[in-house]
């Protein structure tokens, strides 16, 4: 056994001890007869019992335990434990639905309480924890990540019928598939048209360093501006654009809406999307760019050649940042009815429905997290030299 | 073949190169040298239209550069540079095939002459033409570097400090490879150094160059013997110079057939250089060096008086 590994993991059993904390301090539950009266939380004791409740502990013990003295076949195990853990939370859930829910009340209902919550989180950085102390490729943490998935999926069509979460969805199933589809074409027309542009730009600002001054000096300013008040500041004149130009009325501009929203996200984008592609350009060894030149390359073809293969993982890092900043961002572009996963945030809000923000947050979450890793997965693959 | 008349250089007011003249016959390996910011790059990279001369005219083969598109001109010449100027993204053989795929050759004559070079410049066709240029030691980069340079076969090589990054012994067996494929292949070479001793062993003609003017040009021999000028002695060494020509004559130039005398314990190879013939009487005390062939077979002697005493202009 080599010294380097024998040492305690301080990550991983701070992780598993904080977990362990939550688990057993915090509410893991709360249940309300229906969706008007706030809930009342239950302690991961009322879920199960005092000997559930141990028995529920002794994963976490046993990680603890393979976090003091890590080898790679602890470190594996411990892997499998926390898969395991997290695959288990939704059939806790449903076994607190069984044990706590009233079944002679139809409209009760039940929330994730801190504790369920706190625990996946620190469940899942003990699992990013774990795949890098593995070096195992990130394609393999996503496949993992599909055994919990499974259990979660399987729990809701059977045992979770009383989880809020699920009931809200129930209600909007059309209206959220429609929402998640607006979302994603707010942010997909958003991302390519600040593409577009944000590569013209920056293709200008190196031919013409006047430019380049100006023109980050605009982006920034239109980065400092609150999204809020750019909806805003747009309303007035697009109002005007569409009831003075037909077309643009004819295609569906107006103060409110799309327009506003696509208009805001794209200056939003500006700005990651510039500096990236210029940064990118400008940064590939010159010596590189001498040689090409000296071989007797074209101005063409050292640009396309050698400038932007060499620039793309930057210029894909760009476009990454933004994605992940434009998902987010469109959720406030509800309050200016361009819809989108937002709307829910903000209906919940306003009708102190908790669950009902969820139904609108963790999709976005989740396809942040989902663009990030795909689009990161991309940058690796384009790197010079190949993947490694 | 290349001929520089009356070249100037200006940047906006500063004048980077100024009324420089300069010929390198056809075969002539030629280094230019001198401390930063001397021109001597600029100069370089006047010759293929990197940079583009204010005055005077630059000839090749008799023909000025203007007449040729830039591109055209630098297809036409080898091109080598510090840290090696390979693409990052691009394998070994790709690097190596750049220009004769800009030439247009066809694909398989492209994989004949890669593969060519890789075995004149000593790189394992199997082992590296599918690697990239961050799987390679300093010294194989380099070599791949001048491989891609002699890929088209161009008369003229144009090297800007190649091997300036190597450490001091990749540097020496490189330089050593260069000599021995220049001897081979019989390419005219313009060659910038900042590195005196590197420029000493490699030229047939020395150029020292100070503030955008050239100071002195020749055989490295005459330069060390008779310097124009205190700059031109300081920059060859100083007080080091009687060294620096030691170590560019060879001892078969200075020894003496064998005599009627005992022969001298100590020994020294016929080729070895002046340079080490002095090192070894140091180091061992001696008078006198038995001179050997290759099969270490006695063939004269050389004596500390013979190897001080008859130097040419004594």
């Amino acid at each position: 056994m080599r010294r380097e590994t024998s040492r305690p993991n301080i990550v991983l059993a701070s992780l598993l001890l904080a977990t362990l904390v939550a688990w057993v301090g915090l509410d893991a539950v709360s249940v309300a007869p229906n969706r008007i009266v706030p809930g009342s939380g239950h302690g991961a004791h009322e879920v199960a019992g005092t000997a559930g409740l141990a028995a529920s502990l002794l994963p976490l013990l046993a990680g603890l335990g393979l976090a003091w003295r890590p080898t790679l076949g602890r470190l594996r195990l411990s892997l499998g434990l926390v898969v395991a853990m997290l695959a288990a939370l939704p059939a806790w859930l449903a076994l607190a639905a069984a044990n706590l829910v009233d079944p002679a009340l139809p409209q009760a209902r039940m929330g994730i309480g801190a504790g369920v919550w706190v625990a996946l989180f620190l469940l899942l950085l003990a699992m990013i924890e774990l795949r890098s102390r593995l070096s195992l490729s990130r394609a393999l943490g996503w496949a993992l990540l599909l055994v919990p998935l499974a259990s979660l999926t399987a729990c809701l069509a059977v045992w979770l019928e009383p989880l809020a979460l699920r009931q809200e969805y129930l209600g909007r199933s059309e209206q959220f598939l429609g929402a998640i589809g607006e979302h994603l074409l707010l942010v997909g027309v958003a991302v390519a048209a600040s593409l577009v542009l944000g590569v013209a730009m920056a293709l200008a600002m190196r031919h013409w360093p006047g430019v380049q001054k100006v023109g980050f000096a605009v982006l920034n300013f239109l980065q400092t501006i609150p999204s809020l008040a750019l909806f805003g500041l747009l309303l007035a004149p697009l109002a005007w654009l569409a009831a003075n130009v037909e077309w643009l009325a004819a295609l569906g501009v107006s103060g409110i809406g799309w327009a506003p929203a696509l208009l805001a996200l794209v200056g939003y984008s500006l700005l990651p999307m510039v500096r990236n592609t210029f940064v990118a350009l400008d940064e590939v060894d010159p010596g590189v760019i001498e040689a090409a030149r000296g071989m007797g390359m074209s101005r063409g073809q050292v640009f396309r050649q050698v400038r932007l293969p060499l620039a793309l993982p930057v210029i894909l890092e760009g476009i990454r940042i933004t994605s992940v900043q434009a998902i987010g961002l469109t959720a406030v572009a509800a309050l200016i009815g361009a819809g989108g996963l937002g709307t829910f945030i903000f209906q919940g809000l306003g009708q102190a429905a908790m669950d009902l923000v969820l139904l609108g947050a963790l999709p976005i979450l989740v396809m942040a997290l989902v663009a990030d890793a795909l689009l990161g997965a991309l940058t690796d693959l384009l790197r010079p030299g190949g993947a490694t | 073949m290349i001929d520089l008349i009356h070249v100037t250089k200006r940047f906006g007011e500063e004048t980077a190169v100024e009324d420089i003249s300069l010929s390198v016959a056809r075969g002539e390996f030629c280094v230019l040298v001198g401390t930063s910011g001397c021109g001597k790059s600029t100069t370089l990279r006047m010759i293929n239209r990197l940079i583009e001369h204010s005055e005077g005219e630059i000839h090749i083969e008799g023909q000025q550069i203007r007449a040729f598109r830039g591109e055209t001109l630098r297809r036409r010449m080898g091109y080598a540079i510090q840290s090696t100027g390979l693409f990052p993204h691009w394998t070994v053989e790709r690097n190596i095939g750049l220009v004769p795929r800009l030439l247009k050759w066809p694909a398989e004559r492209v994989r004949e002459r890669v593969e060519e070079l890789m075995t004149l410049l000593g790189l394992a066709v199997d082992e590296f033409a599918g690697k990239y240029p961050r799987q390679l030691s300093g010294g194989q980069a380099q070599r791949v570097g001048v491989a891609r340079a002699l890929a088209a076969d161009p008369d003229i090589l144009l090297m800007d400090e190649p091997f300036g990054a190597l450490d001091p012994i990749t540097r020496e067996t490189l330089q050593e490879e260069l000599r021995a494929l220049q001897a081979r292949l019989q390419k005219t070479i313009v060659f910038v150094t900042h590195d005196m001793d590197e420029a000493l062993r490699l030229a047939d003609r020395l150029v020292v160059m100070h503030q955008g003017r050239i100071r002195q040009q020749g055989h490295p021999l005459a330069l060390l013997r008779e310097p124009a000028d205190d700059f031109v002695a300081s920059l060859l060494g100083g007080e080091d110079r009687g060294l620096k020509e030691a170590a560019l004559l060879p001892v078969s130039e200075r020894m003496l057939p064998l005599g009627p005398r005992l022969v001298a314990r100590e020994r020294v190879v016929q080729h070895a250089t002046l340079r080490e013939a002095l090192s070894i009487m140091l180091w061992r005390h001696a008078e006198r060096l038995t001179v050997v062939d290759d099969e270490d077979i006695p063939i004269g002697e050389l004596s500390l008086r013979r190897l001080v005493g008859a130097r040419s202009h004594d």
